[in-house]
């Protein structure tokens, strides 16, 4: 202030002076606007109210028998090879909404960044042995030291790690458990997927003391260890202020974290960039199966709306790595002829995965008309030509979906088929709906004069070819596609408004033991009050938004199985319920199963390191797991290359060891 | 009709300036031309015997395969079709249009779905610019889109020049109180920023409106927030006019408003309004071009100028054809407009043929 003061004019300081003012009056404001809150008192009232659910005991009433376990003889994650530090650039397509992890807008493309790669749950099922043994997945250990699982009582046992912290420094204790069931099942965070799963999927949850505690499930599923160890707390410290403006306090607050990164308020740059930072000393930094992850220091994004941009972007250097799984992208745009991949300076990257797939398909709204009518569903499968647009579009690298639950494993139904392409079958069907005359431009019309033509909604800019192929096939059927395309987050705000005729989209699924049908098929999420207590469709039902049940798929019988599904505790019986479900979905043909993409394609620059076996085989895509470091040496010396024309020798490499055989 | 020989004089004068006349010409020339696009640039025959019987299937109702001995109840494939009588050497013939590709349909090429280069550089046959990134032909999508943009173009004119034309005259010719107000009224609407508007009305109109009903609407928004500008210039020409003789006569007469403005001033201050046509032209199929380059423009898969623009931008290293063919294409259109104008606006020059001042 010295220094600035006296170069400036009386005026210049009288300006000084009264912009302090109003600085001074907007923080007085600002304070009286904010009101402190601490909700401790409310939160233990609740526990207080449910005392069944939320259970107080001592470490002297821990069982004796436990057998605890921590996954420490489990092959580690991650290269040794890993150098930390450095800053990984990468970019986003459209900046974030929100910085919570619940709520509106919360479920984005962003969401990944702030919780599911970068979170530490109690523990995690192993990356690469991926059976199913006697006790159900393979975990290894997150936040809990070790943990016990016992089948009889429905009860897992955890006991947290004792230098575990939040990126704040706080401690993470049993209470942070305890209190994210409050927050999850808490009408603030307006989020009803959050309520109902956290109420209806769990038992109780017991305190032993502030490093111990046990969460006890409904039924014993198959997978009831996995239930409870992918859990992960919420900083009861952090949310003292939860309450009814919950979505516009929190909004743009990074929430505490137990993992590597944070977001620092500085580096959030509305609508431009956003920046992770690793913490400080991070208490995981040495630990088994997380020391060689996390390597960069920071992670930047940028905001670069259309891909051939950021193509562009990534061959200037600017962007570290690109997903070249497009086939235009890996054939034609940086074919392994190009001087970036020939010098040496960019390598490619071909890695087979094997895990449950997105769904990528054509989800048909059956709330709208037409659409409501079984027939015209089906008429619309076998007028879909996926096998035209794997071979000619993707160049035969995909492989066709044959249900929503492809590569569960044994859970996966073995026998049933999509429906091919047919212009006969979809006659047929369409006939059978009333659609026999073709009007003049070849769509079919039925004796009332509606055309058999619907909107097509998309979000992925980068797939809209396929819908243009998918067109032209389908008005050979009589059918017509009116193609929309539309920004990601509108697309999907669309589909979860249930705003859709069809849409071509796809949810990513994680690798969970079995498949999930009460989220998209369960009539709870098509309609409130969907049938009257006998079962038939209740005349008055409306239909529910903000749900996974974009078919708005509502069958009685299909509810059924659900529920005895979801409260099923023997693997052979659910096994039984999910072929009978996946077959009474494909009579109801509300989804067309479309392509697989099977495998995960890279180009990345010199200085990007990553394992010798470069991913994982539930390695969604490149930056899950966080193998991959960047080396500040090696881009230095890239970066002279590229200035001086010396090259290196090409990397182009293909990992076919998790590659499926047919 | 007998013209005004002022009018004929500067209709010679414009004949006169020979770029400008042979750039009219040509253009007038493609748009009727486009006008029977369907007749030279289809994948439907002109005309098909078969077993004895002609079918003419360009404009009508479209013909399924079963129509001629095919198995299948979709549009006929004309191009097969051909090779098919031909190789059965039978007296059924199918004549097709010049160039056979529509603007529509997804050609392979080496297989796949990917651009093909012209065929002169070495691409199939039949595509004369190669084909875009689905396999459309670009000449195809080129020339439709071409006439999509000009008769869109030529309708905005028309709209924004009659809403113009009237506000504007309107304005100087009652002066005063009305003036000021309609004046004041344009000022806050022209402020109103255009391509926001586009977008934000976009956005909520039902996207259940079929493709002619879209193209309507964005007409619509266009000319909405477009016909202001135009006003200013007939509201200083009407003062101008209003205060000569001939205005008072026709008053004195007995004339209405309405004729005295449509039938008295206007023939006097046209001169104003026509030298600006072709750069409305130009502008309008610039905007239009613009807001398909910005994926707000005329619903897919409408072919477009500025949708090719933004797929050869997307394809600059892999498939430079498309860009070239439609950056070429475009420039060559709005070149021709532009002299057009150039030639108009000297032959109606009002100095030339004014006597006062």
């Amino acid at each position: 202030m010295h220094q600035v003061l006296p170069s400036l004019s009386w005026s210049g300081r009288w300006l000084l002076a009264l912009a302090g003012v109003f600085f001074l009056v907007g923080c007085g404001k600002k304070k009286e606007a904010v009101v402190e809150r601490d909700n401790t008192a409310e939160v233990k009232a609740y526990y207080a109210a449910n005392p069944d659910f939320f259970r107080f005991a001592t470490p002297a009433d821990l069982p004796k028998d436990l057998e605890w376990e921590n996954g420490a003889d489990l092959p580690e994650i991650g290269s040794p090879a890993a150098k930390k530090g450095g800053t990984f650039y990468t970019f986003l397509q459209d900046y974030p909404r929100t910085l919570r992890h619940v709520g509106p807008d919360a479920n984005g493309s962003f969401r990944p960044w702030l919780l599911d790669d970068v979170v530490v749950q109690w523990a995690w099922r192993h990356p690469t042995k991926t059976d199913v043994g006697p006790k159900g997945f393979h975990f290894f250990s997150g936040l809990a030291s070790e943990w016990a699982i016992d089948k009889a009582r429905k009860t897992v046992w955890v006991r947290i790690e004792r230098n575990a912290r939040w990126s704040d420094g706080v401690p993470i204790t049993a209470d942070d458990m305890l209190f994210a069931f409050y927050f999850w099942r808490s009408k603030y965070i307006q989020d009803p997927w959050y309520n109902n799963f956290y109420t209806t999927n769990f038992a109780g949850i017991t305190r032993y003391d502030s490093h111990t505690f046990s969460i006890t499930l409904p039924e014993d599923r198959p997978d009831m260890s996995e239930r409870v160890l992918k859990l992960y707390p919420q900083p009861a410290h952090f949310f003292k202020e939860l309450g009814d403006d919950f979505l516009e306090r929190y909004q743009w607050r990074a929430v505490p974290t137990p993992g590597a990164y944070t977001i620092l308020p500085e580096d959030i740059d509305k609508g431009r960039s956003i920046t992770l930072t690793r913490v400080k000393d991070w208490w995981a930094k040495d630990k088994k199966n997380w020391r060689y992850r996390f390597n960069p220091d920071k992670i930047r994004f940028s905001v670069i709306r259309d891909t051939p941009k950021s193509f562009e972007a990534f061959k200037k250097g600017e962007i570290d790595f690109f997903n070249l799984s497009l086939a235009e992208y890996w054939y034609d745009k940086l074919p392994d002829s190009d001087p970036l991949v020939q010098s040496g300076l960019v390598q490619k990257n071909k890695f087979y995965q094997d895990f449950p797939r997105p769904t990528f398909g054509l989800w048909m709204n059956t709330n709208r008309p037409l659409l409501d009518n079984r027939e015209v569903r089906v008429g619309i499968q076998y007028a879909t030509n996926w096998q035209l647009v794997i071979d000619k579009f993707a160049r035969g690298d995909w492989q066709r979906m044959q249900t929503g639950s492809d590569g569960y494993g044994e859970f996966t139904h073995p026998t049933l088929r999509s429906r091919p392409f047919s212009i006969e079958q979809a006659l047929e069907s369409f006939a059978k709906a009333g659609f026999t005359t073709r009007g003049p431009d070849g769509v079919l019309v039925n004796t009332k004069g509606e055309r058999l033509s619907f909107q097509l909604t998309t979000g992925y800019e980068a797939l809209k070819d396929v819908l243009t192929i998918l067109r032209e096939e389908a008005l050979k059927a009589g059918v017509e596609f009116r193609i929309e395309v539309l920004d990601g987050t509108t697309a999907f705000k669309k589909l979860r408004e249930k705003q859709h005729d069809i849409s071509y989209t796809a949810f990513s699924v994680s690798p969970e033991m079995y498949p999930r049908y009460w989220e998209d098929s369960h009539s709870v999420n098509a309609y409130d009050n969907a049938f009257l207590p006998d079962g038939t469709v209740n005349p008055e039902r409306k239909l529910k938004t903000q749900t996974n049940n974009v078919t708005s798929t509502a069958l009685h019988a299909l509810d059924q199985k659900i529920i005895a599904y979801d409260r099923s505790s023997g693997a052979e019986e659910m096994k039984k319920l999910a072929f009978e479900m996946e077959e009474m979905l494909y009579e109801h043909a509300a989804f067309s199963p479309g392509q697989v993409v099977p495998f995960m394609r890279i180009g990345s620059w010199r200085w990007i390191g990553y394992p010798e076996d470069f991913h994982l085989k539930l390695g969604k895509n490149f930056t899950e797991w966080m193998l991959f470091w960047v080396d500040e040496d090696k881009k230095k010396e890239t970066l002279d290359a590229r200035r001086t024309g010396a090259t290196f020798p090409p990397v182009i490499r293909t990992y076919e060891q998790y590659k499926q055989k047919d | 009709m007998a013209l005004n020989p002022l009018t004929v004089k500067k209709l010679r004068r414009f004949r006169s300036i020979r770029r400008g006349y042979v750039s009219f010409l040509v253009l007038a020339g493609l748009i009727v031309l486009s006008l029977f696009g369907e007749l030279l640039i289809n994948s439907r025959a002109l005309a098909v015997s078969y077993e004895g019987r002609l079918h003419f299937p360009t404009y009508g109702a479209n013909l399924p395969g079963t129509a001629f001995g095919l198995g299948y109840s979709y549009e006929t494939n004309y191009r097969e079709l051909k090779k098919k009588f031909e190789a059965e050497g039978l007296e059924n013939w199918v004549l097709l249009p010049p160039f056979q590709f529509n603007a529509f349909e997804n050609t392979p090429y080496q297989n796949v779905f990917k651009p093909a280069p012209p065929s002169f550089m070495g691409g199939p046959e039949g595509h004369l610019l190669g084909t875009d990134t689905t396999g459309r032909d670009i000449f195809a999508r080129l020339f439709f889109g071409f006439r999509v943009a000009i008769f869109f173009a030529l309708a905005f004119m028309t709209l924004t020049y009659v809403i113009g034309i009237s506000v504007g005259c309107m304005m100087g010719y009652f002066g005063g109180v009305f003036d000021l107000i309609v004046q004041r009224l344009i000022e806050v609407w022209s402020n109103i920023p255009f391509l926001y508007m586009v977008i934000i009305i976009f956005s909520v109109i039902p996207s259940t409106l079929s493709i002619p009903a879209r193209v309507a609407i964005l007409l619509l928004v266009m000319v909405l927030f477009s016909w202001t500008s135009m006003t200013y210039y007939m509201r200083t020409a009407t003062y101008r006019e209003k205060a000569r003789d001939y205005t008072s006569a026709a008053i004195v007469i007995g004339a209405g408003t309405g004729r005295i403005i449509f039938n008295h001033i206007l023939p006097n201050t046209i001169s104003t309004v026509v030298t600006f046509m072709p750069f409305t032209i130009v502008s309008a199929i610039t905007a239009v071009t613009a807001l398909d380059f910005l994926g707000f423009g005329l619903p897919a898969p409408t072919p477009s100028m500025g949708e090719l623009l933004k797929q050869g931008t997307q394809t600059l290293t892999t498939a430079p054809w498309i860009v070239s063919s439609a950056f070429a294409a475009l420039v060559f259109i709005l070149t021709l407009v532009t002299f057009i104008g150039e030639a108009v606006r000297e032959a109606f020059d009002p100095k030339k043929f004014t006597t006062y001042e």
